[in-house]
């Protein structure tokens, strides 16, 4: 491998630990769905952008997908996750100070009876 | 050597990941580390790949990308039904 190639991978790596780290230590739910829904999917384009040059051009492609698939589809899942979660969780996924006007629970309470 | 120093780290971050999975106090929690778990898998699978110059596992890795995304879709709409009845 190339050193760009080898950079960019071992930074991925070092992203994706990152994320992990994250989602073990962050106190609040929501946090640790930052450190995930956002560190993963970076960490994925540097590994990819550092892994294109080797595997040839149908293999660059494929990562190409890959991570296009990613990228569109990680920041919607993790958004779906908040929203469920704000919605099924009464409390203690945010600290207490996070939201100062919360407008999902205030419609949803304005149109339930 | 940078291969394997790469894919050691991968195992680290899944390990924090399984670490969440196995502690988690909610579904949520437990669903999106596994979700990191899995773009750790195709980091490796990646890495791997970057490696030896072949192409062979490489389709696995978006196919991993596009059922990780389905199977969270499909578990928030567990999380939102399972409260609302």
């Amino acid at each position: 491998m190339n050193p760009i190639s080898s950079a960019l991978i071992l930074g991925g790596a070092v992203l994706a630990v990152l994320a992990g780290v994250g989602l073990l230590r962050f106190k609040s739910a929501a946090a640790r769905f930052h450190s995930a829904g956002k560190a993963s999917p970076i960490a994925f384009i540097f590994v990819a952008i550092g892994a294109a040059p080797e595997v040839g051009l149908f293999g660059a492609a494929q990562l190409a997908v890959a991570a296009a698939a990613l990228v569109l589809t990680l920041p919607a899942a993790t958004h779906l996750l908040f929203r469920a979660t704000h919605h099924t969780s009464s409390s203690a996924y945010l600290r207490d100070d996070a939201l100062t006007r919360d407008r999902i629970n205030q419609a949803s309470k304005e149109t339930q009876p | 050597m940078i291969t394997s120093i790469a894919i050691a780290l991968f195992v680290v971050s899944s390990l924090c990941a399984m670490t969440r999975v196995i502690r988690g106090p909610g579904l949520a929690d437990r669903v999106i580390a596994l979700d990191v778990a899995l773009v750790a898998l195709m980091g490796a699978i990646a890495t791997k790949a970057a490696s030896t110059g072949s192409t062979t596992y490489l389709p696995i890795v978006a196919v991993v990308a596009i059922v990780g995304f389905t199977a969270t879709v499909v578990m928030t709409r567990f999380l939102e039904q399972g409260s609302s009845s």
